[in-house]
């Protein structure tokens, strides 16, 4: 009988093994990810599948796959896709203490569509020695005709240039933020292109004297397996810009459930591991992105960046404000 | 009445038989999601007004500049380096000639990575220039600003067409070759010199295998996202990516798509005239083996410098480069999960090259064996996926298979089978276009007589046109299998859960910047892609 009991629990369980599993749909691409993921299934059980493509075609692929899609978690890396996922409504809203304990008020869709999970800065990279600190202010300032031919920044169609002027619309107004955006491209060395190292390695080669990038961008150059891109990050200084105004621009990579899980439970269970404080300091540690809860970093080389004041603008008005950003670096002429 | 509507019947159903029928249905089948896409050319898009006033004439000046520039170097290179190898003797030709086509292993994403850097180069040569102009006036600051701007696009001209030439080389070779010693030794006996053989004989009786290597060219150069996004040239490509993520405008961004495939359309008709116009037949079947030209020792250090060019830039400098990387990065990143990716991107190449010659073989045979109009016609409506570029195809597919994935509840998107058939879409017009240009050839006489002596279809298909167009089928299975391990967008969106390519893995390290660790998928892709590019180069020559 007992033996009959320990086969009936072993089959059961091994069936649980078999169906518990979530699939995931992810714009992230980072080695943190990997490791973690690996460390969910050891500690749950749950499988972690993982398609991974840019956040776009995933979303148009989920409304394309609609209530029989497989997908249980869309991962993203910025607020504004989150927003637009949660527009075409393949988000589920859902509420769970442990996701309100993790993620702070305005690092989350106040319906409970999605979360954010970490948090990326977009700062001022200035090059040590040329260019004094004083000198940098505002991000407003960078349009000033000091700037000129000095400034190297990417393309209009990354999404963090995008997010940065949909705050810019959201404070100073549409016009304003077209005539800062057209005075920031007469300010470049060279037309954008290339990825936010790109813009650093441009600023420790002299060609230009500041960018603005992503901190975890200088973290993978200090990291790097070439010993170049470890000359650029020591060559090039952070500087948090509007700390006397709003604050550094920041925006969050997050996820949500989407509508057509068919394991909320585990799906739920998935963000809660990956916000609480264990696994955001592996965020910090192996992609040296902030933790959704910046007071919490304890990365050395985060903290050698310096404390800094966030702007505290609601994440979904960097969604809504986007189409207008877009056609406003169209009209700037900013490609 | 009945006789009558049976005649018209007859009349309408104009030589339409189990052959033609069968293509004609595979046909529009492949077609259907390219036609959804044109569904859209007049579709109000609420921001087309925005994109007339603002960027549209940008996109296309961005493109027009790429891609005659592409074409004209890739034709320079491609047309002198096959005349060299096929016509004339020289040391190191017998090498240079299968050499030559190895750039044809390096995505033009992968080589643009190799060639960031070299941009980034050229910059700092030009730093002192620039603080120099920082104190001068505005005017000579523009000026070198402008300079320096201006430099993306011969670097990108530069990078798309050392890749990309051996589309032109290969198919003109094979011209050259196939055109054999008859009438270029007549030319000879009649007293031209070489120069002259070259422009008055050889050239025009190679004009359209240089025009369907040259469209080839157009095509993939229209198609490329990564290198133009790395250079910062803002082609049509970006503009409909930048329309569709960036504006969530899928309505403009398919508008731009379907205005990018007319003008495809109307390259296609342009080339089919122009072609038509210039219908040369190599009269009879024995090729002999061509005497060629054995050139001096200045001669033959110009033509091993002229080869060495457009090897150099294409494979040698990103091969070069990418091993530096790798070998700093290898240990980091080589474990045995290269080898599952290895598998999944082999397999996925090969059944899929198989797939796409069959398919393309039953095609073009069917079009030109029984000059049926209509399939004539949906042929060239097939290839047209080849004209947009590869996410369009998914965007595509993914609008064809909402009603079924949300009605039937069968679930289309991430299955292999769609991922073959969007590769089927992408990729027909490069085994369509070797295939259907041996046929008319090679075959379209012979198949006239044989249908006069009422052999059957299948007799004609298998004893005629097959062995006479071996070299080309060789040609089209080698094209589109390079194409499908290089292959990224379509793999990436409609690729099944936990399924990685060598070139998904490859663009997730770059998306990371990780540049120096996707340098080690990126050589795998180049090694496993230049095994079968030189075997299969081998085979052609042996079938000389």
């Amino acid at each position: 009988m007992k033996s009959l009991l320990a086969i009936f629990i072993f089959l059961s369980a091994a069936l649980c093994a078999n169906t518990a599993e979530i699939n995931v749909y992810s714009h992230r691409h980072y080695d943190s990810d990997t490791v973690l993921f690996k460390k969910f299934s050891q500690e749950t059980g749950v499988q972690v599948n993982v398609i991974k493509g840019s956040a776009d075609q995933l979303i148009q692929r989920l409304i394309s796959e609609g209530k029989n899609s497989p997908a249980d978690v869309l991962l993203t890396v910025d607020a504004g896709r989150l927003h637009r996922a949660k527009e075409a409504g393949i988000l589920l809203p859902v509420e769970s203490t442990k996701l309100s304990q993790n993620v702070p008020d305005s690092m989350r869709d106040p319906e409970g569509n999605w979360y954010g999970m970490t948090v990326r800065a977009r700062v001022i990279v200035y090059a040590k020695g040329r260019v004094n600190p004083a000198e940098l202010s505002t991000y407003e300032d960078l349009a000033s005709s000091k700037w000129r031919a000095r400034l190297a920044i990417r393309s209009s169609s990354n999404i963090y240039n995008q997010s940065l002027l949909a705050s810019i619309i959201a404070t100073n107004g549409p016009s304003k933020a077209l005539s800062w955006a057209k005075a920031v491209r007469k300010n470049m060395v060279r037309s954008p292109r290339g990825s936010d190292r790109d813009q650093a390695r441009a600023v420790a080669s002299g060609l230009a004297d500041v960018a603005v990038i992503n901190t975890y961008y200088l973290g993978i150059l200090a990291n790097s397996t070439s010993a170049a891109d470890r000359e650029v990050a020591r060559k090039v200084g952070v500087f948090f810009p509007n700390q006397n105004g709003r604050g550094a621009h920041v925006n969050v990579s997050g996820g949500g459930v989407t509508r057509s899980s068919k394991n909320k439970k585990d799906a739920i269970r998935f963000l809660e591991f990956l916000t609480s404080s264990e696994s955001q300091q592996t965020f910090s540690a192996v992609n040296y992105e902030y933790p959704v809860k910046i007071e919490n970093n304890r990365s050395d080389l985060l903290k050698s960046w310096g404390t800094f004041k966030a702007d505290k603008v609601n994440l979904s008005i960097l969604g809504s404000r986007n189409p207008e950003a877009v056609k406003t670096f169209d009209r700037a002429g900013w490609e | 009445m009945k006789r009558t509507l049976s005649g018209l019947g007859r009349g309408f159903l104009f030589k339409l038989n189990g052959w033609t029928l069968s293509a004609l249905i595979l046909g529009l089948l492949i077609f259907i999601p390219m036609a959804a896409v044109l569904w859209h050319l007049t579709d109000p898009s609420e921001n087309w007004k925005h994109l007339e006033e603002t960027v549209l004439t940008s996109y296309l000046k961005d493109s027009l500049i790429l891609v005659l520039g592409t074409v004209f170097f890739s034709v320079l290179a491609g047309v002198s380096c096959a005349w060299l190898v096929s016509c004339c003797e020289f040391p190191g030709r017998k090498v240079l000639e299968w050499v030559l086509v190895l750039p044809l292993a390096v995505p033009t994403f992968i080589a643009a990575y190799a060639y960031f850097d070299l941009l980034a180069m050229i910059e700092e040569e030009m730093i002192p220039l620039v603080i120099w102009a920082r104190t001068k006036s505005l005017e000579d600051l523009d000026t070198v600003i402008f300079l320096l701007d201006s430099l993306k696009y011969p670097v990108t001209i530069l990078v798309m067409a050392s890749v990309l030439y051996p589309y032109v080389y290969l198919l003109a070779r094979a011209s050259f070759s196939r055109q054999g010693s008859q009438l270029i030794e007549a030319a000879r006996t009649l007293g031209y010199r070489p120069r002259s053989i070259f422009f008055r004989v050889a050239l025009p009786l190679a004009r359209p295998a240089i025009v369907a290597g040259a469209s080839l060219v157009v095509m993939e150069t229209l198609n490329d996202y990564g290198a133009v996004k790395h250079f910062g040239v803002s082609t049509f490509t970006n503009g409909i990516f930048r329309t569709w993520f960036n504006m969530n405008d899928l309505p403009g961004a398919l508008r731009l798509a379907a205005l990018l495939m007319l003008f495809i359309l109307f390259l296609l008709v342009v080339e089919r005239i122009l072609r038509s116009g210039a219908k040369f037949e190599e009269k009879g079947t024995v090729v002999r083996s061509f005497k060629r030209y054995r050139l001096g020792p200045a001669g033959s250090t110009l033509a091993i410098l002229c080869c060495l060019l457009p090897l150099t830039f294409g494979f040698l400098i990103p091969l070069g480069r990418l091993s530096l990387w790798a070998k700093e990065s290898y240990q980091k990143i080589l474990d045995f999960s290269f080898l599952e990716l290895i598998t999944n991107s082999l397999a996925l190449a090969a059944a899929s090259s198989l797939l796409i010659v069959l398919v393309a073989t039953f095609l073009a045979f069917a079009g030109r064996y029984f000059k049926n109009p209509a399939v004539h016609a949906s042929n060239r409506l097939a290839i047209l996926g080849y004209s947009v570029p590869g996410a369009v195809v998914a965007m595509a597919i993914l609008l064809i298979a909402s009603p079924f994935n949300l009605s039937l509840g069968i679930l289309l998107t991430g299955s292999l089978f769609t991922l073959l058939f969007a590769y089927l879409i992408r990729f027909l017009a490069v085994a369509w276009q070797p295939i259907d240009s041996g046929m008319e050839k090679n075959c379209d006489r012979l198949n006239e007589a044989s249908q006069s002596l009422k052999a059957s279809p299948l007799v004609s298909l298998l004893k005629i046109n097959l062995p006479l167009i071996r070299p080309s089928l060789w040609a089209a299975g080698l094209l589109v299998f390079v194409d499908t391990m290089k292959e990224l967008p379509l793999t990436l969106i409609l690729r099944p859960f936990n399924f990685e390519t060598l070139s998904t893995r490859t663009y997730d390290l770059t998306s990371n910047s990780q540049i120096p660790e996707s340098s080690v998928p990126a050589i795998c892709i180049i090694l496993v892609v230049v095994i079968p590019v030189i075997w299969l180069n081998r085979k052609m020559e042996a079938r000389k």
